[in-house]
């Protein structure tokens, strides 16, 4: 039980065992309170006082299945707001058997300094000159790393966007095969990295020292009744396997939700041709894999493996947030092109989302044609390059906006909504304005609710309530480091019980959390108050005015929510 | 009365010769409902299936409209 603190400012590097204050937390917890607590809400987020923080969820590395994530929290440049953005793959599990429950990364390097932060078996942790690395691409990178110091090594790293300091540069993490195709895209956490000067994060995969179960016995039977429930789950156990996230595309444009043209229509001309059926016609005649286990201990494998025409590797995994992005958004119904650009943004370092989005605002104001498929994969090899245009995509879809003087941005706190239209899934809207994290539906997706009819999606009743106890219950998750996508599977009230015995079987009466929906309750309240520190008021809670003004086809409806009502959200 | 279905998911796997561009065209009694339809293409509850027409998901006991285009789905938890 220990955290790491490196300053990139004085080169130093010291322990400590977790305070009492920490003990108990862990993942988006951990980060969001200890960032409340330590960084200065007026700071910069590129200077030295911002603290860059990973932590791996409760449950990481233990035998529990699916739990191998990793939060990191900083103050976002791209929102000016508190920032937690998870990954997968294996650095979570990789931390959790180290027993290392946070590593804290302050100062900033002097200019020009670029360092690894390594870290051994044992958890013992020393910067490593980084200067050859320069501008590396990730994929160059992690291949480099793994030569000159094993494979068996976890990282997480920026590509040359984020040591530009670009807000949509994201950090890439290794998944099982080592590849840094795992993204913690939102927030711009890759331009905080680069300001620190550190170009990768490096763990020894070999740790054998995690932190105690409490309670071993009910641990394990728990961990059974979980894994039996996520195996017998239709959408876990079935789903997921056989066609990842893309499985989204079909009901989603059904509904008339998918934002598409800059979110001008609610259902995509081309969508079966980048839908998840579709991928898995094309991909099966090639060799591509829609079945791939991206991230330790996972038992689902949601992830793909997108290969071209001579069965050749383009990108891993092909998710629908890119999909919908790089394809609904823009107006590419293209797949191998959509799996192009979904490689050149883990390779240079950018969120796949704000990027897209950037390019349909782009788009939108006539700079080039929607659906144009080479303007697309141009615009953002321009991030790398540090164009003109380049510099303006690479600081997000606001910028992009304020560019071409057009105000039809889908953003809130700057931020990218994501692939559900606020105007026919009026429920993740108001998710996407309250989320101290800006537009984003990992904090609270209502998706699940509006398929499982337990909401209509376009009727005003239990939206704000539902969209209230799921920023609560994913808070709760992105504490335990289990993977969102399992975690959703575990919706009844029987097996949220389960989970809530496993967590508490590891953390032992004393810290035992009375339940996940307090947890995250505790969380919500320190990244508003951060934020509210930082600036931000309720005005800040809002939708862009296109949302309430322009009816999204087919449907023909605008947001419904007046601010009073959005204002309800907080009354918890 | 004549409905065209789509299938999406694993679901089109449980019909064999299913052409994505065609999907299934079908006769079922007026007045059948989203279940009726279920119980006829033997779509099981425990498959989570999610029907919708016209843009909007269906109830249990909705009505089916004649030459409607219906697509059905499986329960998707976010993503
Ligand atoms: S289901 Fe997908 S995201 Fe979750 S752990 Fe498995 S591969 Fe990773």
């Amino acid at each position: 039980m220990k955290f790491i603190r490196a300053n990139m400012s004085d080169q130093t590097i010291t322990e400590e065992n977790v305070p009492n204050n920490y003990i108990g937390l862990g993942g988006r917890g951990l980060t969001s309170i200890m960032i409340n607590n330590e960084v200065p809400p007026q700071c910069d987020p590129l200077g030295p006082d911002n603290k860059l923080i990973f932590a791996p969820g409760l449950l990481s590395g233990t035998t529990l299945v699916n739990t191998s994530r990793v939060s990191i929290g900083a103050k976002s440049p791209l929102t000016g707001g508190i920032k937690e953005s998870n990954v997968g793959g294996t650095m979570g599990f990789s931390l959790g058997k180290l027993g290392i429950n946070a590593i804290i990364v302050e100062g900033k390097a002097p200019q020009g300094e670029l360092k690894f932060l390594k870290i051994d078996d044992q958890g013992k942790a020393s910067f490593v000159q980084a200067q050859d690395y320069k501008s590396m691409r990730t994929y160059e990178l992690v291949e480099k790393i793994h030569k000159n110091f094993g494979k068996k090594n976890s990282i997480l790293c920026i590509g040359p966007a984020g040591e530009q300091e670009f807000k949509v540069a994201s950090i890439q993490g290794s998944d099982t095969e080592g590849r840094p195709c795992r993204a913690a895209g939102r927030g711009g956490l890759g331009a905080v990295m680069g300001a620190k000067g550190l170009k990768a994060l490096i763990v020894d995969q070999g740790g054998k020292n995690p932190d105690p179960v409490a309670d071993p016995g009910t641990f394990k039977e728990s961990s059974k009744v979980l894994t039996k429930i996520i195996n017998e789950d239709p959408f876990s156990g079935n789903m997921l396997p056989n066609f990842g996230t893309p499985v989204l595309v079909a009901p989603v444009n059904s509904l008339g939700a998918f934002p598409s043209f800059n979110a001008r229509k609610g259902v995509f001309d081309g969508w079966e041709k980048i839908s998840g059926e579709a991928m898995a016609e094309i991909q099966g005649p090639r060799g591509g894999k829609m079945k791939h286990m991206g991230c330790t201990q996972c038992i689902v494998h949601c992830s793909n493996e997108y290969v071209d025409e001579d069965g050749k590797y383009i990108t891993s995994a092909l998710e629908y947030e890119t999909i919908w992005a790089m394809g609904g958004m823009t107006g590419i119904d293209h797949l191998d092109t959509i799996a192009k650009l979904d490689f050149l943004c883990d390779d240079i370092g950018v969120d796949t989302m704000s990027t897209g989005v950037g390019i349909a605002v782009a788009m939108d104001s006539g700079y080039k044609s929607f659906g144009d498929r080479d303007a697309a994969i141009e615009m953002v090899e321009e991030i790398a390059k540090g164009t003109e245009f380049g510099k303006i995509l690479g600081q997000g879809p606001v910028a992009v906006g304020k560019h071409f003087n057009n105000e039809r941005v889908p953003a809130v706190k700057g931020q990218s909504i994501a692939a559900y239209d606020p105007r026919s899934m009026i429920g993740n809207g108001i998710t996407y304005a309250t989320t101290p994290m800006g537009g984003d539906h990992t904090a609270g997706n209502l998706v699940g609710a509006y398929l499982g009819q337990v909401l209509d999606p376009l009727k005003k009743e239990g939206q704000i309530e539902t969209s209230r106890e799921i920023q609560f219950f994913n808070a709760a998750a992105d504490s335990v480091g289990m993977c969102l996508m399992v975690y959703a599977s575990l919706n009844s009230p029987e097996a949220r019980e389960v989970f809530l015995n496993v967590t508490n079987a590891k953390l032992g009466p004393e810290l035992a959390v009375e339940d996940l929906r307090s947890l995250g309750e505790r969380i919500l309240k320190a990244e508003r108050e951060f934020n509210h520190k930082a600036g931000f008021t309720k005005n800040d809670d809002r939708l862009p005015k296109f949302f309430y003004e322009e009816p999204l086809p087919p449907h023909n409806t605008v947001f419904p929510f007046s601010n009073d009502e959005l204002d309800m959200m907080f009354d918890f | 009365m004549k409905v065209t279905v789509r299938l999406y998911g694993t679901l089109r796997k449980r019909f064999s010769g299913y052409r994505a561009e065609q999907g299934l065209e079908i006769f079922i009694p007026d007045e059948a409902t989203a279940r009726d339809l279920l119980d006829h293409l033997k779509i099981m509850e425990s498959l989570g299936p999610v029907v919708a027409m016209e843009g909007r998901i269906m109830k249990p006991d909705d009505k089916i409209d004649q030459g409607a285009d219906i697509r059905i789905f499986q329960t998707v938890h976010g993503g």
